[in-house]
């Protein structure tokens, strides 16, 4: 899965992958994490399940809010999640819909954590084939890089 | 300013256009026939294309005599690359605290 077509990151972790499975699953620690410094999580609602929904809301230190949510597509602990990701924008509606997919292989130091975001979720991208917005994401970032 | 990344997003994710849109990074205005040429495909299916790309805000359109010329939009370009940079960089600094609310809790268990 990893390429250069798409937005991937990744990070060496000094825990075990069910540690970080359950920092990604578990409301009450992924709320201690979530979000640059600074911000909190007061509000989240997690369906950890497949297919089912979940949705945390950040609130910045001068009270801003961000609201970003999804669905679980694939939960298979302690190694694989995969789940839909979109931020709400400040008109109400959903922004663009991206699929989050994070992999936790362990290693002598612990985990190395990937993340590979891309991909529509959506049934127009289905219907075409493979290529999708995957193979965009990259030229893209070149272009305005 | 382009508001409309779904349309931005969509337009980019069939092939023939994500190529129209690199001619027109690289080459700058271009006619609609120039544009065609690559492509084994009819000149209304063409023109589907650009229309989609048109109406998502990436290119624009310009009538020059009997030419359709099509240009990019910095701005719509832009407006991923600035979504893709606010995610990386969510992410960047949400793992920085991941990793220290893993070490907390290791050093718990010790």
């Amino acid at each position: 899965m990893t390429n250069d077509r798409t937005l991937t990151l990744e990070r060496q972790l000094g825990a075990t992958p069910q540690a970080v499975y359950d920092a990604w699953t578990k409301p009450e620690l992924l709320v201690q994490w979530w979000g640059p410094e600074g911000l909190t999580t007061p509000i989240h609602d997690m369906d950890v399940r497949p297919n089912g929904a979940w949705s945390t809301t950040m609130v910045n230190p001068d009270g801003g809010k961000h609201t970003c949510s999804g669905v679980y597509r694939v939960l298979e602990p302690p190694h694989r999640l995969v789940f839909t990701w979109a931020w709400e924008q400040d008109d109400g509606n959903r922004g663009p819909e991206t699929q989050v997919e994070i992999s936790l292989m362990a290693n002598e130091s612990g985990t190395l954590m990937r993340l590979v975001q891309g991909e529509f979720d959506t049934a127009e991208t289905a219907n075409q084939h493979g290529f999708g917005w995957n193979s965009s994401f990259n030229k893209l970032e070149t272009f305005v890089g | 300013m382009p508001n409309n990344l779904h349309a931005v997003f969509g337009a980019l994710s069939d092939p023939t256009r994500m190529a129209i849109v690199e001619r027109l990074i690289r080459e700058g205005e271009t006619s609609a026939g120039d544009l065609a040429q690559p492509f084994a495909m009819s000149k209304p299916a063409i023109s589907r294309h650009l229309r989609v790309l048109e109406d998502s805000g990436l290119v624009a359109k310009r009538i020059n005599r009997q030419f359709r010329m099509f240009s990019i939009q910095r701005a719509a370009v832009n407006e991923i690359g600035d979504w893709i940079e606010e995610q990386r960089k969510f992410w960047n600094a949400s793992f920085d605290r991941l990793e220290a609310v893993l070490e907390q809790s290791e050093t718990k268990q010790k």
